[in-house]
């Protein structure tokens, strides 16, 4: 599809998203909206690092929870909400260099363990230091309505998206790609892979706090702990997978597949719900890596955009002699 | 006693082996040689069922060997020493040695076997408590052939028994092929020093690119000019 | 040394034990199967539940009751091995270490989902008799229902060596672990070591919840608190030997209840996790492991 006919199809879609927000007074389709594009942002964001750069990170939520936390206690606290959605992201941003440079030092497995030990911890420590519920004071209440929520999660998706479509055209992205392929023959050539593996977790932590402001903004109350939940990244890399790792629009495609069916399983039954799409994850790493993007191009019969495994076809030709 | 017709094997979409056929009979010493990525570990690696086959059929002593599990193939008497550091560096001789009869169904068997290991190789007795890592080089390919022959094969498999050995080890390895098929166990050896297999094996096949390109017995195959030129170093 | 620092020594080891016991399990399935198991805390929490139920439902004794968390335990382990882990060993090993971990993911998330169904997201504690009974060393209490998962955790490494050194089955586990490739050609049956060696690793994970559940408490979501703990000792400790990663444990734990002491209990993890980047960083191989590919 030509560019600018793309970008013009595009720009419809968003004036729709808009139109439909104002316009609907469902508050549940509203909140499904929502969510569903919360949960898009943040796998779109894990995407850059794990798909792009092809480094699998399981501490995702950490930055989630912090982009959430933040901005709601600043929000809560009495400041304007776009210097508290700012000042989430720039800390964020900030605290993820600090955190990344240990961290990408690590490779493959040590590397997803170590996120996950972070993740881990991060939710944990939350927990301790932030116990109490934070509810929005009764004044918000009365007169909640979701519009707001919707329009601004809309809006970090855009954002999200707009970011990943950028990166995959700019050297950046190239290099990032170069890494997640073959990392040593990158440094080989001269790549500074580390710095490209900062750059994609840096620049995916403030995505993903981003999202994690649209979900402090989303909820009426919630434990602070909950936004750093290791479920968030696992519903993330799930979305991502089954969407298609690795591709522009495959997390955006996997989220609407998962909050629509999730939303339309026959059963009530939360726990249910995790083990089918439990079981769905597994079945899509092990036998399609490609997801859905690689299913959706094939029924259209043309490869789906930069559909890409996760550098498990270097490994293997790497492998054999 | 080995039949093989037609072997196919691919990566993937990669096929490394095309139509191979050859055999090995009774109490012989048989060569596969070739230069290197012409698919001879490939080929090796097919038979004992640790690479799938695309097609072709594997006959030894009569019994199709499709879809067996390595260690069923291993139990039938057909062993293979894989290229290098065949044995477990973190065990001790003497372990690996026990390792090596595990398909072992009768245990007396056991004590006969180590005994006739360590009458062939009585350097590895001498050091049976040490770490398989810690011995040299020739040492750990004799272990890894004891180690073979633990199972009492009745084919012992070797891929490239030379490699990384100092000529006389070389020498004194193929020597010991030759004790042991005169004991009666055949050997299909593949190798890349093509002279000195030639001198060693009774029949040869010669494998380049996947394909089996010359045949014939060790002296046949160094009277031939293109062998010769190629590979020896007239 | 003030009594507070004394006490927190003790219990730090203790708990020590108790992260060295459940890290056997993870490295026995990391090393062998090269399957990284993230759902081993899950597993642990079951096996805590089991106890849980066998106490209040039979009145069985958690100590009565550990063969039988073991026993049944393991044919969980045997069953999840067949229905999902043995496609992942499908894959070469690079690949294998990925989709396990991913897979196990997923699982580790279905497991707690079900507990939580099942058992209501309730804490459990297994309250026997002698529950509040302890040791005392002058001032310093040693509950004895928490030196028992400590005193697992040493027996279990000591049998595991026995088997590893001593059986034939335990030399073909080393094999498969070093190389499944020369294992299967040296005559092994590569799947069932696979098969065997998971399924312990699964029992071992429930044996120490049956201790958790004793000495601290279960609840559907602590499976991957205690996967995180487990991995870090395996990290620590590396793979070559069971004594050193209970000793690995203990001293996570030390690390971890010295460091509440000083900088407040709240960051505990965060120590524990500071330990973990420190120690990955410069001895990426642990502190008593042979290197692993």
């Amino acid at each position: 599809m030509p560019r600018p006919v793309a970008s013009v199809l595009a720009l419809l879609v968003l004036v729709a998203a808009v139109a439909l927000g104002l316009s609907i007074g469902d508050q549940h389709v509203l909140t499904l909206a929502t969510q569903s594009m919360i949960l898009a942002a943040l796998a779109t964001s894990w995407n850059i690092l794990g798909g792009f750069a092809g480094q699998i990170s399981l501490g995702h939520s950490a930055f989630f929870g912090l982009g959430a936390l933040l901005t709601r206690e600043l929000w809560l606290g009495g400041r304007a909400l776009p210097v508290a959605i700012a000042v989430a992201a720039v800390v964020t941003a900030v605290a993820a260099c600090v955190v990344g440079i240990p961290m990408l030092r690590l490779r493959d497995i040590y590397f997803a363990i170590g996120t996950l030990a972070l993740g881990v911890a991060v939710f944990i420590t939350a927990g301790n230091l932030w116990p109490g519920i934070s509810s929005l004071p009764a004044e918000m209440l009365r007169s909640y309505d979701f519009t707001g929520p919707y329009l601004f999660a809309l809006a970090v998706l855009v954002v999200t998206l707009l970011a990943s479509i950028w990166l995959a055209q700019s050297k950046l992205g190239l290099g990032m790609m170069a890494v997640r392929e073959d990392e040593e023959a990158a440094k080989a050539t001269g790549v500074n892979t580390f710095a490209y593996k900062l750059a994609a977790f840096v620049i995916s932590a403030a995505l993903a706090a981003l999202a994690g402001s649209a979900f402090a903004l989303f909820s009426v109350s919630y434990y602070p702990n909950f936004a750093f939940s290791v479920i968030w990244t696992f519903e993330a890399v799930l979305v991502a997978f089954i969407g298609g790792i690795g591709t522009l629009f495959g997390p955006l495609l996997g989220s609407i597949f998962f909050i629509v069916g999730r939303d339309l399983m026959p059963t009530n039954v939360d726990e249910f719900q995790v083990v089918f799409f439990g079981l769905l994850f597994v079945v899509v790493v092990l036998v399609f890596p490609g997801g859905l993007s690689q299913a959706a191009g094939r029924l259209l019969g043309r490869r789906a955009a930069k559909a890409r495994t996760t550098g498990d076809r270097a490994t293997a030709a790497r492998g054999r002699s | 006693m080995l039949e093989v017709e037609g072997l196919e094997v691919a990566y993937g979409d990669l096929q490394v082996v095309w139509g191979v056929s050859f055999e090995v009979h009774r109490d012989s010493i048989v060569a596969i040689l070739g230069p290197n990525g012409a698919g001879k570990t490939t080929t090796l690696l097919s038979l004992m069922g640790l690479l799938p086959r695309k097609a072709g059929s594997v006959r030894f002593e009569g019994e199709d060997l499709s879809g067996l599990p390595t260690h069923e193939i291993v139990g039938r008497g057909m062993v293979m020493i894989p290229e290098e550091r065949a044995a477990f560096q973190t065990l001790t001789v003497a372990e690996n040695l026990e390792l090596g009869a595990y398909s072992l169904r009768e245990k007396e068997a056991f004590g006969e076997a180590l005994g006739e290991v360590f009458e062939i190789f009585p350097r590895l007795a001498e050091r049976r408590k040490q770490a398989a890592g810690t011995l040299s080089g020739g040492e750990r390919q004799m272990l890894a052939i004891g180690k073979a022959l633990m199972a009492r094969p009745r084919l012992l498999i070797l891929d490239e028994p030379s490699l990384g050995l100092a000529p006389i080890v070389v020498e004194d390895i193929f020597g010991v092929i030759r004790r042991i098929r005169d004991r009666g166990v055949s050997v299909l050896m593949v190798e890349q020093h093509v002279e000195m297999a030639l001198e060693v094996a009774d029949y040869a096949y010669i494998l380049e690119t996947g394909s089996i390109v010359a045949r014939g017995t060790g002296p046949e195959l160094e009277a031939d000019v293109r062998v010769q030129e190629a590979y020896l170093s007239l | 040394m003030s009594q507070l620092v004394a006490q927190s020594i003790v219990s730090g080891i203790l708990l020590g034990g108790i992260y060295g016991l459940v890290a056997l399990g993870l490295a026995l399935a990391f090393g062998v199967l090269n399957v990284l198991n993230v759902a081993h805390g899950e597993l642990l929490m079951l096996g805590g539940y089991l106890a849980f139920f066998a106490f209040t439902r039979w009145g069985l004794d958690p100590f009565v009751s550990l063969p039988l968390v073991f026993i049944v335990m393991f044919g969980v382990g045997i069953l999840l091995y067949l229905g999902l882990f043995r496609f992942v060993t499908k894959a070469e090993i690079h690949t294998r270490i990925k989709n396990s971990l991913l897979v196990s993911f997923g699982l580790a998330l279905a497991l707690q989902a079900l507990a939580v169904r099942f058992f209501t997201a309730d804490e459990r504690t297994i309250s026997t008799a002698y529950s509040s009974e302890a040791f005392t060393l002058g001032s310093i209490r040693i509950p004895i229902v928490r030196l028992a998962g400590l005193v697992v955790a040493v027996i279990a490494a000591l049998v595991l060596e026995w088997i590893l050194s001593r059986t034939r089955f335990g030399k073909a586990l080393r094999a498969t672990s070093e190389d499944w490739t020369r294992a299967a050609l040296t005559g092994i049956d590569v799947r069932r070591v696979y098969q065997i060696a998971f399924a312990i690793s699964a029992a071992l994970a429930a044996i120490a919840g049956s201790m958790v559940s004793l000495g601290y408490s279960v609840s559907p979501s602590i499976g991957l608190g205690w996967t995180l703990k487990a991995l870090i000792v395996v990290v620590l400790a590396g793979l070559g030997s069971m004594r050193g990663i209970v000793l690995a444990g203990i001293a996570l734990g030390l690390v971890e209840s010295l460091a509440s002491v000083w900088i407040g209990g709240q960051y505990r993890e965060v120590a524990a996790l500071v330990l973990f980047l420190i120690v990955l960083s410069f001895r990426p191989h642990g502190f008593f492991g042979r290197a692993h590919a």
